[in-house]
């Protein structure tokens, strides 16, 4: 994963431009006016909070909710970073929405063939390369891309630096085991509407159960084949004991 | 009525609750219309923060957590040898069965693309709960299908096929109901386990890591309640006989069952540290109380009184209210518990409440005409005031 790529977005730094924005819409061909809101037809947003920007989009987990979730494994982490959608294996059961706890999954509930909507980091163009289009567009850096390990360097770096305005956390360092996408910023994360998600990868939360799949099916499988073993032992006796009761009588 | 067979073609009486199932068929129909041929948002009030809704909480997991008696009977009879129960066994695998073509059909609903509901047989993801779940509930409704077959088998004329194919099911019913119990004892704990990614929204009444655990404990004594209700049901209005002992030998069982969830949950709530969001005044603890005392405290109480466990009508309204309780539970899971996280206030729409309600009662009608026309439950001959005049009784 050493290629894995990362965004790191500095809230300091956000002039609330809106040019990730209309990047994004464009990239996707989404028609291009602007949304208060994360919508299918708007995979990040710059959201006014105070007077802070923060941009929302898909975290792009190290280990995400989402993908575990999916029953038919339409949701992917890949080694290059992104979270992927495969629309032609999606049934629309809508867990990854459940599931996420940023709450970044879109669903088109407007459409007759509905499909699940998210930020997919431009896997498309980093394959080729080049940065996610919101990043490229970006005309103060607010946002950069690069590789995971130097993104968070770099997010540490200003953090720690002497003069450092910024909170001492990058969320998503952390957040639900660790994410591909970083936000610095100089005013509290609960502050500015930052979901408080648990500090573990979430699919954990979900593999102990499964995981006692094995054990329910051999441990009560036993047990189930044992009891039918003794009921059935208990009618051959009472059987056997019947007969030997009428054989008496009938001498 | 079969005594009515006779005569030419008629116009049905039209009686009260017929009158009320043709009005929820007209509205499903509407219903069906508008989820598939206008889509989600003209069907339904679901959004982005509550994309499982009604047909999720009430259509699945009340669905198949009703549907819990047909494997409970069934281990209980051949596995456990408790013959006793053997009367009602058939009633309580149809209904189990029925719940179960409901959750089928309400998946079709519920999935946003529901011509590629085959998807999961090919494409696998065992990190995923609803992978199992679904697994779980194919292999199920094959079992369920195949435990009751038996019922229909009979009815062919042909006395060859017939043998033949009873001695085929003979020769692995128990292993049927072997796996049955199995597979039904995973998914219906798997289905709380759905819920385990929602740490951190799931309100903490609800959220522990033992929700498999509760899903199961609750699951087993409401579908009991269901089996009893249904009976009963049979018993009053289509001439049913059925030694009412056997209903107050379930709720014997009922009881138990229910205190034992009772006490699981006291123990994980005072272990999870969450007694202290029992006495808040908000929305989520008023309805924790409600689900409380419909599914525990109130059915404890009745089932401890003898005069209720002895008279089928007190115990049928007993019943009754576990099945509030536990789908109470169920809408509170995944519903009511996760609003305050997500910020949204879902109200189902009508026609989401009409979707479900006609599946339920087609499944309810069926049931009625496989009582009528099966050897589900040994039925009394025709009484007088059932009987049309000059037509000659079927016994």
């Amino acid at each position: 994963m050493a290629t894995s790529k990362a965004i790191l977005v500095d809230i300091t730094k956000c002039i609330g431009f809106r040019s990730c924005e209309q990047a994004c819409k464009q990239i996707h061909g989404f028609p291009m006016d602007s949304e208060a809101k994360l919508s299918p037809t708007a995979l990040t947003v710059v959201e006014e909070r105070g007077d802070r920007f923060v941009r929302r989009m898909c975290m792009h987990c190290q280990d995400p909710a989402c993908a575990s979730a999916c029953l038919v494994g339409a949701l992917k982490k890949t080694d290059a970073g992104p979270v992927t959608y495969d629309g032609a294996k999606c049934i629309g059961c809508r867990y990854c929405l459940v599931a996420c706890p940023f709450s970044v999954p879109r669903y088109e509930w407007t459409k007759l063939v509905p499909y699940v909507k998210k930020c997919d980091m431009c896997a498309g163009r980093q394959a080729k390369g080049q940065p996610p289009a919101c990043v490229e567009a970006c005309p103060v850096q607010a946002s950069i891309a690069g590789d995971r390990d130097e993104i968070l360097e770099e997010a540490l770096r200003r953090i720690l630096a002497s003069d450092s305005k910024y909170v001492k956390h990058i969320y998503g360092s952390e957040e639900a085991g660790g994410t591909s996408v970083f936000f610095i910023s100089d005013v509290p994360f609960e502050k500015l509407g930052f979901a408080a998600a648990p500090k573990q990868a979430m699919p954990v939360l979900t593999a102990s159960a499964l995981g006692d799949g094995p054990t329910v099916i051999l441990v009560g499988g036993t047990l189930l084949a044992g009891l039918y073993w003794i009921t059935q032992r208990r009618a051959l006796v009472a059987l056997a004991e019947a007969r030997e009761k009428s054989a008496k009588e009938g001498k | 009525m079969s005594a009515t067979g006779r005569s030419a073609i008629r116009f049905p009486r039209i009686s009260f609750w017929r009158t009320i199932v043709a009005l929820i068929f007209a509205a499903g129909i509407y219903s069906m219309y508008a989820r598939f041929a206008l889509g989600f948002k003209a069907a339904t009030n679901l959004t982005d923060p509550q994309p499982w809704g009604l047909w999720v909480g009430l259509g699945t997991l009340c669905g198949v957590g009703l549907s819990a008696g047909g494997f409970a009977i069934a281990a209980a009879v051949y596995l456990l040898g408790l013959e006793r129960y053997r009367p009602i066994l058939r009633t309580a695998v149809l209904i189990s069965f029925l719940g179960y073509c409901t959750v089928c059909v309400g998946m079709l609903y519920e999935l946003g693309i529901p011509w590629r509901i085959w998807h999961p047989i090919v494409m696998w993801n065992r990190h995923s709960v609803l992978f199992e779940v679904s697994w779980c509930v194919m292999l199920y409704t094959t079992v369920l299908a195949l435990e009751f077959s038996p019922a229909l088998v009979e009815k062919i004329p042909f006395v060859r096929v017939r043998e033949l194919y009873l001695r085929w099911h003979h020769s692995i019913l128990i292993a049927l109901v072997l796996v049955g119990t199995l597979l039904s004892s995973m998914h219906q704990s798997f289905l709380g386990g759905l819920y385990l990614i929602t740490k951190g929204r799931l309100d903490p009444l609800w959220y522990t890591p033992y929700l498999t655990t509760m899903f199961y404990l609750s699951a087993i004594p409401a579908g009991l309640a269901v089996t009893i209700m249904a009976i009963y049901l049979c018993v009053r209005s289509l001439n049913a006989r059925v030694d009412m002992n056997i209903l107050s030998d379930v709720s014997r069982v009922i009881g138990p069952l229910l205190l034992i969830y009772g006490v699981f949950r006291a123990v994980d709530l005072i272990n999870r540290d969450a007694t202290r969001y029992l006495w808040m005044w908000r929305e989520a603890t008023l309805l924790f109380w409600l689900e409380i005392a419909l599914l525990v405290i109130v059915p404890l109480v009745l089932l401890n009184m003898k005069g209720v466990r002895e008279n089928p009508q007190y115990l049928y309204w007993t019943c009754a209210v576990i099945v509030m309780g536990f789908m109470t539970n169920r809408l509170n899971v995944s519903v009511t518990a996760l609003q305050t996280s997500s910020a949204a206030y879902y109200v189902p729409k009508w026609t989401e409440f009409a979707a479900t309600l006609a599946t339920i009662a087609a499944a309810v009608v069926a049931f009625r005409y496989a009582v009528i026309y099966l050897d589900i439950l040994p039925k009394n001959p025709p009484q007088e005031r059932w009987m049309v005049p000059g037509a000659p009784a079927e016994a």
